[in-house]
């Protein structure tokens, strides 16, 4: 390890600072890159650069944006009376693959949670009060995660958003399309039957 | 609930082990620090999902690799089933991965598929040692028999670390005293499912230990009670927050129940001589075993580590008779002195030795 040029040493100690990317993996991508066309390489550091100067964020919802406005909520065939809450971009990206719902998001970019020493005013719930606060929102749905921290964000939202007027619904939980009820966990399956549906 | 098949790779002492138990009972012999309780430990992750003594995971790996290794094939009823875990160290930690038919699971969607009752040399100071003990004796019962009881149990600790991080920047002028109230009410309703499912097995559990007890001790009377969080919960921890704030913790919950334990009308704590305890305590861990078989439908696997040759007469008799009922047991113990012939002839027999398992003599 010694043995190799400071150059390349430090290409693979940037890349082994990404997500799930451990030392081995990191000293493949990087022969990789140097073993690359020069057109290739440059294209990557090119939109690695560019990421950072064009993509914000929304000044509305707070989803990355490449511009004042994101492509949801510039577009004008969205329903502005539906905001589903969730945590981040990433899951907004989750939601839009199912094609299903056509209202606006409002991204929090993170969850309270108080060992992180993150309160309500460190993510973006002051601006959701004052986005539903202003008017012409009939639903919000509150799509945080289903775990400690995302409970407790909902809850926390459901009881500020309260008093506004505004309907606060939460995403149902069910059995996975396709799955076996056999194998269902038990948790899953009872608020699967706790909640269940008329035909 | 069998046993049929564990394999071990670098967990603890032991560097490879392939194990075939047989049906009934099963006796481990060897001297200490030769791998007995390791090997119950291993058994007993398969049913809990982590280790009933360990207190990080690291632990369990073994000098050879960075990677430790359980393997099993469990039946309950006419289904098999195949677990395996895994433990990789991972920098500074180490990470549990779990897979029960080459799909991958929750840690604490793990426990019910296969069901252990434990008795370790610990649990002989049940009566007298700290409540969190007596809790852990639910704990391990209910994460096996009870839906949702273990991420019921997860996700109060979770809580609990929240809301006590969240006193302190209260009590700082960090955070609004409003900040508590989403706390309060996740602590209340998990709480609540939580106290909900041990008090209903104590209650269970009380008849059948109290009738071991009486039959053991010759006619002393054993009474358990829940000693649970009130039953108003929101309203009590809401009450409480003045008292919490000042201390930085939260003073109202199941992670303060016990189990209160009476002999002859007297909290046994203050007065249980060793004989009465260890009465109580074998009493208590039949009644626990018959319950989870009813529950159930099935008798979990019996695991004993070495506490036979602590346990004098009478107690032992009680619990070798009760080995009789049709199930699988392993036992682990020093000397195969403790034992009857009759249990020794019906036993698999085998010697334990630096991590090694092999016929004895």
């Amino acid at each position: 390890m010694d043995q190799l040029p400071p150059s390349l040493e430090q290409l693979i100690q940037e890349l082994s600072r990404l997500p799930s990317i451990g030392p081995k993996t990191a000293q493949r991508l990087a022969f990789h890159i140097l073993r690359s066309d020069r057109t290739r390489t440059d294209a990557l550091a090119q939109a690695i650069v560019e990421i950072k100067t064009r993509i914000g964020y929304c000044e509305r919802c707070f989803n990355i944006a490449e511009g004042p406005l994101c492509g949801i909520c510039a577009s004008g065939r969205r329903d502005p009376g539906l905001v589903c809450v969730v945590e981040s971009a990433l899951d907004v990206l989750a939601i839009e693959r199912t094609a299903e719902y056509q209202g606006l998001y409002h991204v929090l970019h993170g969850v309270i949670s108080p060992i992180d020493g993150v309160g309500p005013e460190d993510i973006h719930v002051p601006a959701l009060l004052e986005r539903v606060g202003g008017g012409g929102i009939a639903e919000v749905i509150i799509a945080t995660d289903a775990d400690i921290e995302g409970e407790a964000t909902a809850v926390y939202l459901s009881r500020v958003l309260a008093p506004i007027g505004v309907r606060v619904t939460r995403p149902a939980h069910g059995l996975p399309v396709g799955g076996d009820l056999e194998y269902a966990d038990e948790l899953t399956l009872a608020r699967a039957m706790s909640g269940r549906r008329a035909f | 609930m069998h046993l049929i098949w564990l394999e071990l790779r670098n967990y603890r002492n032991y560097g490879h082990l392939d194990l075939e138990p047989g049906p009934r009972l099963n006796l481990f012999l060897g001297a200490n620090g030769q791998g007995k309780t390791n090997l119950l430990e291993s058994v007993a992750m398969l049913a809990l999902s982590s280790s009933p003594r360990a207190r990080r995971d690291a632990e369990l790996v073994g000098p050879l690799a960075p990677e430790a290794r359980i393997a099993a094939v469990v039946e309950s009823g006419s289904r098999r089933a195949e677990i395996r875990i895994s433990i990789v160290i991972d920098g500074e930690r180490a990470r549990r991965r779990i897979e029960v038919d080459g799909r991958p699971r929750r840690a604490v969607d793990l426990p019910g598929l296969f069901r252990v009752a434990l008795f370790w040399p610990d649990d002989l100071n049940l009566v007298k040692s700290g409540p969190e003990h007596r809790r852990r004796l639910l704990n391990q019962m209910l994460v096996q028999v009870e839906a949702g009881y273990a991420r019921a149990l997860a996700r109060y600790a979770r809580v609990l670390e929240q809301r006590n991080s969240l006193l302190k920047q209260v009590w700082s002028g960090d955070q609004p005293p409003s900040a508590l109230e989403v706390w309060d009410l996740e602590l209340a309703k998990l709480g609540g499912e939580i106290a909900g499912a041990r008090g209903r097995a104590v209650a269970a559990l009380r008849e059948g230990a109290a009738a071991a007890h009486g039959v053991i001790s010759g006619g002393e009377v054993l009474e358990l009670e829940y000693q649970g969080p009130p039953a108003d919960l929101l309203s009590a921890v809401e009450n409480s927050r003045r008292e919490d704030l000042r201390r930085g913790s939260t003073s109202v919950g199941p992670h303060r129940d016990d189990i209160l334990m009476r002999l002859g009308g007297r909290d046994a704590r203050g007065f249980a001589s060793q004989g009465q305890q260890r009465t109580a305590v074998v009493s208590v861990k039949l009644a626990e075993a018959e319950l989870v078989a009813s529950m159930t439908g099935e008798r979990p696997v019996l695991l004993l580590d070495d506490v036979l040759s602590e346990l004098d007469g009478d107690r032992r008799r009680a619990l070798l008779e009760s080995l009789g009922e049709p199930g699988q047991v392993v036992i682990t113990s020093v000397e195969a002195e403790p034992f009857p012939a009759a249990v020794i002839g019906s036993s698999v027999v085998r010697c334990i030795e630096a991590g090694r398992v092999q016929a004895c003599g």
